[in-house]
């Protein structure tokens, strides 16, 4: 279903680099993935593979200085928005694409009320409205997000609410102008396991619902990505190391990372192993990643090519791509090196 | 069954008060452990789950004597010796003690004093507990320390922010090794760890449970590893044990009505699996200082009766070594 819908968002060889005392952190260097309308998408990554700096290049919100899109181009609903300029970005933000922040605690103002909050991003982009409509529309939406009481909760400070309930708010703050595209930047890390069950049900309950919002998911959570996106992709050291739908992802990970990442988890629901088959090694920091292949120190397959050589994200499969030498392009697709 | 456990918890309670108005008067108690009893036995891991406020930190803490507790007994039995209750010791008493149940915490980054070499940090509890060891003899003891946590012994000059979460995870190991535990309590030990670290600290202390015959109380979150690293799990709410049993055996059969909403809503990293047993709690925790009287589970609970209101629910075997909390389930049971 997901082959025939047209893009949304494509990112091509997106770039977000760093100034660190005098050095250059290359935090994205040479991203390229696309979210296609009505998708759920997935990008998974460990700390340090540029995963929320690439959500945060699409919202522009990448603090300058010490930061910078080097090289480039996202593109969205046929605009680059890497090209836009201040003022035409906010017009986009909050109203096409909003985000959804990994702390609940900390996305809300502590000093004004939830109500002013959501009047507030609604007034933005629909000025002239009055205050009572505005309240009136902020009420249904936490109403929809489950938020008993809502009339009289929209007078509440977000430290009268609880984890749960703030990262609801923030969904319906973040849905209230109904946006194309939500990026999710670990929207369920700092919860619960069953308040997070509620929240991935409501965000994807609420996407469906509008009937044109896609959902970038960005998550270090293998399990939560099996179980809400069509397709993902794996970053490490700054690029997409591989891509695919969800189930081929997880039912024949090709990248030496991807397979990794499978066999450290521990399966209760698979018979009981003695250990767990670890990655060998540690992340590397930012400025430490190696030349040629990202993952070549760690990977247990490594050949000689892969320490002077960087692989190319190429398409092993129909709608497959993959980063490493040892896996064979598929035979139509050797030309397609670049772009899915 | 056959030995004496090496941990014995017996209606412990920790409450915290809660002081409020202009002279801070006692107002109140945040119950966040309330009458929680289960034991440990040597050289095994008993996993500790259950959500955020459900006293499970509180608890280990509380094994550690490092908050007061209210009520209850915490019996230790070294081998063949009679059990020492921890809750009456004093300090000075406590302190022999603690070189043999230690603790490693969930954050490596705060619990690890930046301003200390990583030797410095690890040789520690060694000048405490064994003041009679030379320095040259310390300094091969913190390197062979090291070693066994997959360190290396010139790593002890360096500082804690020369390394990266993982290693710094090791070091809080090592030092916890140092003076030769039988208990470990590890509050959250990989849950501050990249997905493909975690699994090198939880097989480094599969290993040295085995080297040491360590007993461990492993506290976290996420059930997967839980399940994988206990023997044994107990899962708790609001302060209480709703159920203990063998880890595969609740992982795949809960009994107590939390447990199978908890459980279901546990994500699986296989996207063919259909999951249309997940059971979705409505509402969220009941705050500790207003809980509800009786089972604490009863306000969300799907099967709770008008009984269950009276009275707390007490942990009763209903299989050899399955302890559940819910007469209402207990009775279904053949």
């Amino acid at each position: 279903m997901t082959e025939e819908a047209p893009k949304l968002l494509e990112i091509k060889g997106l770039k977000t680099y760093f100034d660190v005392e005098g050095q250059t952190a290359k935090a994205v260097d040479g991203v390229d993935f696309d979210v296609r309308e009505n998708e759920v998408f997935g990008v998974v990554g460990e700390s340090g593979s540029g995963k929320t700096v690439t959500a945060l290049s699409i919202l522009r919100l990448i603090p300058s200085p010490p930061g910078w899109i080097e090289a480039g181009e996202i593109l969205f609903r046929g605009r680059d928005l890497t090209k836009l300029s201040f003022p035409e970005m906010r017009k986009i933000r909050g109203k096409e694409i909003s985000m959804i922040f990994q702390e609940p605690m900390t996305a809300l103002n502590p000093v004004f009320t939830v109500g002013f909050q959501m009047r507030e991003v609604m007034k933005q982009h629909a000025p002239g409205t009055s205050h009572q409509e505005l309240d009136e529309s902020a009420a249904s939406m936490l109403d929809l997000v489950g938020i008993p009481d809502a009339k009289r909760r929209l007078k509440s400070y977000p430290n009268e609410f609880s984890g749960g309930q703030r990262q609801r708010i923030m969904i319906a703050m973040a849905l209230s102008l109904q946006p194309h595209l939500l990026v999710a930047d670990e929207p369920t890390t700092a919860l619960d396991v069953t308040i997070q069950a509620q929240i991935l049900d409501l965000m994807l309950g609420l996407g469906k619902k509008s009937g044109h919002t896609s959902i970038l998911l960005i998550t270090h959570n293998l399990a939560v990505v099996a179980e809400t996106c069509a397709r993902v992709a794996v970053m490490y050291g700054g690029k997409v190391q591989e891509m695919a739908p969800t189930k081929r992802l997880f039912g024949s990970p090709q990248h030496p990372y991807t397979r990794g990442l499978l066999r450290s988890l521990p399966r209760p629901d698979k018979p009981k192993q003695r250990r767990l088959e670890a990655i060998p090694g540690i992340v590397p920091s930012v400025m430490d990643f190696p030349k040629g292949c990202k993952f070549w120190t760690r990977c247990p397959e490594k050949i000689e090519r892969c320490e002077k050589e960087e692989p190319e994200l190429r398409e092993v499969s129909p709608g497959h791509f993959c980063r490493c030498h040892l896996v064979e392009p598929a035979p139509a697709a050797v030309t397609g090196a670049t772009t899915p | 069954m056959t030995e004496a456990p090496l941990l014995e918890i017996k209606d412990l309670k920790i409450y915290y008060p809660v002081h409020a108005g202009v002279f801070l008067r006692k107002v109140g108690d945040v119950k966040a452990v309330d009458g929680v009893s289960l034991h440990v036995q040597r050289g095994e891991t008993l996993g500790l789950v259950g959500e955020s406020g459900c006293g499970k930190t509180t608890l280990g803490k509380g094994i550690m004597r490092l908050v007061k507790v209210t009520g209850g007994e915490i019996l230790y039995r070294r081998n063949g010796e009679q059990p020492i209750d921890l809750v009456g010791l004093s300090r000075s008493e406590l302190r022999p003690l603690r070189a043999e149940i230690q603790m490693i915490y969930q954050d490596p980054y705060s619990s690890l004093n930046p301003r200390w070499s990583v030797g410095e940090i690890v040789e520690e509890p060694l000048l405490v507990h064994k003041p009679e060891l030379t320095a040259k003899q310390r300094q091969d003891e913190v390197a062979w320390l090291l070693e066994k946590v997959g360190l290396t012994g010139e790593q002890a000059y360096r500082y804690p922010h020369e390394f990266s979460g993982g290693q710094r995870q090791r070091v809080g190991i090592a030092r916890a090794l140092a003076t030769r535990p039988r208990l470990i309590v590890a509050d959250e030990p990989v849950s501050a760890l990249d997905v493909s670290i975690q699994a090198q600290v939880v097989n480094l202390l599969q290993d040295l449970q085995e080297e040491f015959n360590l007993t461990i109380v492993f506290i976290a979150h996420d059930i997967s590893v839980v399940e994988h690293i206990a023997h044994r799990i107990a899962v708790m709410y609001l302060g209480h044990v709703c159920e203990i049993g063998p880890s595969r055996d609740i992982y795949e059969k809960p009994l107590h009505p939390y447990s199978r909403a908890l459980l279901s809503a546990v994500p699986l990293p296989d996207p063919t699996l259909e999951r249309p047993d997940r059971i979705r709690l409505e509402g969220e925790v009941p705050s500790p200082v207003a809980k509800p009287s009786g089972c604490p589970f009863r306000t969300r609970c799907p099967l709770a009766e008008p009984a269950c209101a009276t009275t707390p629910p007490p942990l009763v075997e209903v299989k050899p070594g399955r302890f559940l909390a819910c007469p209402v389930v207990a009775r279904t049971l053949p």
